[in-house]
């Protein structure tokens, strides 16, 4: 039963590990259904209403660009490759199976009897026509991560075969978001750009309405292709972006779940006795992007005193209300990619700060341009850094903005800052993290800054091999070489903190930190 | 009523008003220019990088001068097109038919409000000019005046709410689902509204009355018998009217501005929330729409209130 | 009586007047004295607090008034009674500046519109217009974000946006004396525009703008306050009320207290800004006297 699932990434089938199954036989049974073997009955009690915390840029999956739109996409669009919620492993999803018959070749064999909602069916045509258009249209926004893709074939009615410029492991948990997200090619066709505003995929939930800030409307896929899915009548999204305000809505009966919540709504969650508080580990990150092509944080002193010099169990309990996991690296404990090692490097030392400065020639201590957003919890963050900072010695104001224009400000030609206090939300798969942050043309790597020698090696070979062991070890060096040169300051992972009323059933959380409601029902009240 | 004189008023009022409209578009067209930040960079998101940066300013052509985007934006205006949000691709004009009915509902609500309440404080008021009630009533309503809407907002979600469920404590129902839910949700954010009104209202009406109390004219009647009641009603009722309806307009357009942060308090998908995000994130069509609706809505109001002064008391000579 | 007896009224010295005022009128004494001790108390908020303004304590946070810390702590174990104390330097800095802005760059230009009439005049009540018919928050939110955020940028966009209120009520004073006679009279004596402006014009029009100012006191208060609600105001470590309004927001059901004590401090300090207007008001038109 404390087996994890073995992420092999050559999956022959339904590679269900003990632990899941017994999972869905209980979820099941508490979900009401009737147990005739081969014919389950699923009982649907109205529309889940939830309330979310931000619009979608856009419900085309390759049009849009914030981290928060998955949520909404998850129930309109089904992926090629599905993850583990607990540990982010692979597992199939409108792709069955996959397989490389040499590294740079990657087949995918699909699901049969699967339609999109407007009665088009799925099929291997359907998915070429997907993938080119993420790679070439010029509204995509995700031709990056399709960049090692060098065509794509239909090689049967269910078979795709990719051809690849490079060995590219990575490929297929990028499958799992945005880039394995299937439309119609008919819709795609017919609305152009209005499908960004009318999506149509083969998802569980179609889509219905959209009013901007205010609703997001699903209604039932009633052809879904997975048995006995979806279990509500359809989704209702209210667009609440206060987290405040979104769990009152949740108290007060006008909701039914209410996501990415406060750790400091916790108490308040926990004390309602129509709650029920969903929660558990995520790799959205805390952490302090920095700009290691000027002033002080170009010596590796500087930025190692920067690591010291902050108390992140203080931080988590302070302004996380401890719902999160104080991160010495950029992934959380419970990932498959972990490595204990590197997480030991940076103990709370305000006294070793404090050296390392004084070595660095900064005795009297050191000024730094800090950049942070301007809404309440960040700079609820920032007070508590500058605190920890001024305890050791760094000095400085926040000069904070909103989102748009401080990421524009700091990450854009201006690059305005030697630091940016932003978060980062995570990818499905680790070696993405590490080479949207740190290679040198990255967009998230400010400086522009070559990465240490070594680095481009472990993260091709994290990349060029498909055992998972191996994949792990190269993941350490990556991320040994960043630790070691200080190359970011975590902070914390958030918690994902959900709220659902007590009718809602098999609400769980899942290691990426965006909900999905696919299992979830609602009983009789 | 509507007699040809008063037709070729209204039209050169709104005559007059136009290069208004067009100048508040411009100025907040200049200050959205000046606000740092690049929209292509939200646009581009999660996966940005220089290139697809700059291509994204090249796709929603960006990169224009800027009065070549001005232009552009007033000649389709002028048209009927608004345009469509940079963000999120919907309609300038649905974001503003579906936003803006909203915050006028609260708007209308909270007048509604400030003269259901301050009428009746006023005349009470002025019923004892000088007395003690007097000095009571008035205190109370300028405190109308100095607490902070959004504060006041807060606290009643936190006890009416909240507290005693007696109201939603978040949220919008439009009158599509029913006239008596819609206000219903409308409430608190009315209430959380109508302080500096009832203040308002109260003090003018009760300051029209007094003056008309004391009036020489008025005493003369009085003196030959006819009731107070009567002698309000006859002579009264005009100066009063067209003072409260001063109030009234002015209060239209503090009360518009007003809504903006409480409907932050309360969720609200109001026009308020719609400018100060569309603002923050420099998506300029959404911002210019906007500014354009209310700007008109305020100019139609000064309008329908300077006709409904002459209807009142035709001695009221029309520039 | 000959022509040398009209000799202008013996007037009381101002301070014996400013006496009789406060002795008359208890509410407005009231709140200049609250107001003064509000100033005092911004002026050695450093020696009066008991605790530092960003001291934190993580094994203390939002605690329940105690001996230690009268008003509780806040989020992040702050003492709030300090902060309080230090974010009245703040809000004052706040209401002042935006005024002072607004008295600024209204009063010249309404002096102007007023004075010189024809299409100067004409142009520049466009201007007022316009301006006038916008939701004021909203252009403050524009005029922040273009000037970037921080309070005094904050506050120079409200002062900004109070100014054309002023504008109109000098302009609209200014062309009720411009008809008087004796401009006339020392304009056909050869005196200069400015000249004129200054010492006949200005001092006449100078009353209600001081009675409006001091209303507008208020109003620039809890505009700091919603700005910050809404994202746009002190960068950290700074504090003001406002700010402290819109932390409390995040915990209003935990700790409602965080909510109560700035929002009240604000409202204070308002009817004491508006109180005091409403004084001046009646203090400096004796037509409104006994009313």
């Amino acid at each position: 039963m404390n087996e994890k699932p073995n992420p092999r990434l050559t999956a022959n089938g339904f590679a269900i590990s003990r632990r899941n199954f017994l999972g869905l036989i209980g979820s099941t049974a508490a979900a009401g259904m009737l147990g005739f073997p081969g014919q389950l009955i699923a009982r649907r009690r109205g529309t889940l209403i939830v309330g979310a915390p931000a619009d979608p840029s856009s419900l085309d999956p390759a049009t849009g660009g914030a981290g928060t739109d998955h949520v909404f996409l998850y129930p309109i669009f089904d992926t090629l490759v599905e993850w583990d919620y607990a540990t982010l492993a692979p597992r199939p999803g409108l792709a069955k199976a996959w397989h490389y018959p040499d590294p740079r070749t990657l087949v995918l064999t699909l699901q049969e009897n699967v339609r999109f909602h407007d009665g088009t069916p799925f099929d291997a045509e359907a998915v070429k026509f997907n993938l080119e258009r993420n790679l070439r249209d010029p509204r995509s926004n995700i031709r990056t991560e399709l960049a090692s893709v060098e065509s794509v074939a239909v090689t049967g009615p269910l078979e795709v075969t990719l051809k690849l410029k490079e060995p590219d492991t990575v490929l297929v948990l990028i499958l799992s978001d945005r880039a394995g997200m299937m439309a119609s090619p008919k819709a795609l066709q017919e609305l152009g750009e209005r499908h960004d505003r009318s999506p149509v995929g083969t998802g569980p939930m179609r889509f219905v309405d959209w009013s901007d800030g205010e609703k997001v409307v699903l209604t039932r896929n009633e052809h879904y292709w997975k048995p006995n899915r979806p279990l509500v009548d359809g989704i209702e999204f209210r667009i609440i972006t206060d987290s405040a305000t979104r769990l009152r809505s949740v108290i007060s009966g006008q909701a039914d779940v209410a996501y990415h919540l406060d750790g400091r709504q916790i108490p308040l969650i926990e004390r309602s006795r129509q709650l029920q508080l969903v929660t558990g580990p995520t790799i959205y990150c805390y952490q302090l992007y920095l700009n290691m092509s000027r002033g002080p944080l170009q010596d590796v002193r500087v930025r190692q005193a920067l690591n010291f010099a902050i108390d992140r169990e203080a931080f988590v309990k302070a302004t996380m209300a401890g719902a999160g996991e104080p991160a010495y690296m950029n992934l959380p404990r419970s990932h498959w990619a972990y490595d204990e090692e590197v997480a030991k490097l940076y103990p709370y030392d305000p006294d070793r700060a404090r050296a390392l400065l004084k070595e660095a020639g900064f005795s009297n201590g050191v000024e730094l341009d800090m950049r942070g957003y301007s809404d309440q919890g960040s700079v609820q963050r920032q007070e508590f850094l500058l605190e920890q900072f001024a305890q050791v010695g760094i000095r400085g104001r926040f000069r904070t903005g909103t989102i748009p224009e401080m990421s524009a400000t700091y990450f854009g030609p201006e690059k305005g800052g030697d630091f940016l206090l932003s978060a980062f939300t995570g990818r499905p798969d680790p070696s993405q993290t590490y080479a949207l942050m740190y290679l040198e043309d990255a967009y998230f790597n400010a400086g522009r800054v070559p990465p240490p020698p070594g680095f481009l090696e472990a993260l091709l070979r994290s990349r060029s091999t498909t055992d998972i062991e191996e994949r792990r070890q190269a993941l350490s060096v990556v991320q040994r070489i960043v630790m070691e040169n200080a190359l970011v300051v975590p902070l914390a992972f958030r918690n994902e903190v959900s709220a659902a009323s007590a009718r809602v059933e098999n609400m769980r959380s899942n290691l990426l930190g965006k909900p999905k409601f696919e299992d979830v029902s609602l009983q009789d009240t | 009523m509507l007699t040809r004189k008063k037709l070729g008023m209204i039209a050169s009022r709104l005559l007059q008003a136009l290069p208004i409209a067009v100048l508040a578009t411009f100025v907040v067209y200049s200050l959205m220019q000046l606000i740092p930040g690049d929209i292509a960079v939200t646009l581009a998101g999660e996966n940005a990088s220089d290139e697809r940066i700059a291509e994204i300013r090249e796709l929603y052509r960006l990169n224009q001068p800027f009065l070549v985007q001005y232009g552009s934006w007033l000649w389709n205006a002028v048209q009927g097109d608004l345009g469509v949000s940079l963000l999120t691709r919907e309609p300038v004009a649905e974001t503003i038919a579906r936003t803006y009915p909203t915050t006028l509902l609260i708007v209308a609500y909270a007048i509604v409000l400030s003269v259901v309440i301050g009428v009746p404080l006023g005349i009470l008021a002025a019923s004892r000019p000088g007395s003690l009630l007097d000095s009571g009533i008035m205190s109370i309503a300028s405190l109308g005046v100095t607490v902070p809407n959004f504060w006041f907002g807060m606290i009643l979600a936190l006890w009416l709410a909240l507290g005693l469920n007696l109201f939603p404590a978040t949220g919008f129902a439009s009158p599509g689902d029913g006239l008596g839910t819609a206000l219903w949700y409308a409430t608190l954010p009315a209430l959380a509204l109508c302080t500096n009104g009832i203040a308002e209202v109260s003090r003018q009406l009760r300051s029209s009355l007094v003056e008309i109390q004391s009036s020489q004219f008025v005493r003369t009647l009085h003196a030959k018998g006819l009731s107070p009641a009567s002698i309000l009603w006859k002579h009264g009722l005009k100066n009063v009217g067209v003072n409260l309806l001063t109030v009234i307009s002015l209060l239209f357009n503090k009360t518009l501005a007003a809504t903006v942060v409480v409907e932050a308090v309360f969720a609200i998908p109001g026009i308020g929330s719609a400018i100060v995000n569309a603002v923050l994130q420099g998506d300029f069509p959404v911002v210019q729409g906007a500014v354009l609706a209310m700007v008109a809505t305020v100019i139609v109001v000064n309008l329908v209130t300077d006709v409904l002064y002459t209807v009142l008391d035709p001695r009221i000579e029309q520039a | 009586m000959s022509a040398t007896t009209l000799l202008p009224l013996q007037q009381d010295s101002i301070v014996v007047r400013f006496g009789r005022w406060l002795r008359r009128d208890i509410r407005g004494a009231l709140s200049l004295a609250f107001l003064l001790l509000l100033i005092v108390v911004a002026l050695l908020a450093p020696w009066i607090a008991p605790y530092s303004p960003t001291e934190q304590d993580y094994a203390n946070m939002l605690a329940e008034p105690s001996a230690r810390h009268w008003l509780g702590t806040d989020d992040l174990g702050r003492d709030v009674f300090s902060r309080l104390i230090h974010g009245t330097a703040s809000s004052l800095y706040a209401a002042f500046l935006a005024v002072g802005v607004a008295v600024l760059v209204g009063v010249p230009v309404g002096l102007v519109a007023g004075f010189m009439g024809g299409w100067v005049d004409l142009a520049i009540s466009r201007c007022i217009d316009t301006l006038l018919s916008f939701p004021a928050i909203v252009l403050a939110v524009a005029v922040t974000g273009a000037m970037g955020i921080g309070l005094t940028n904050a506050m120079l966009a409200v002062g900004l946006v109070f100014s054309p209120q002023l504008a109109r009520l000098v302009r609209a004073r200014t062309l009720v004396v411009r008809q008087e006679l004796y401009v006339d009279a020392a304009r056909c004596f050869g005196a200069s525009l400015p000249r004129l402006l200054l010492k006949h014009v200005l001092p006449n029009a100078i009353q209600p703008v001081l009675v409006q100012a001091t209303l507008l006191l208020a109003v620039a208060l809890l505009a700091e306050a919603s700005l910050n609600f809404l994202g746009l105001g002190v960068q950290p470590p700074d504090v003001s009320w406002g700010m402290m309004i819109a932390r409390g927001y995040m915990y209003m059901e935990i700790a409602p207290a965080q909510m109560y004590v700035p929002g009240l401090a604000i409202l204070l300090t308002a009817i004491a800004f508006n109180t005091l207007g409403e004084s001046l008001r009646v203090a400096l038109d004796p037509t409104l006297r006994g009313r």
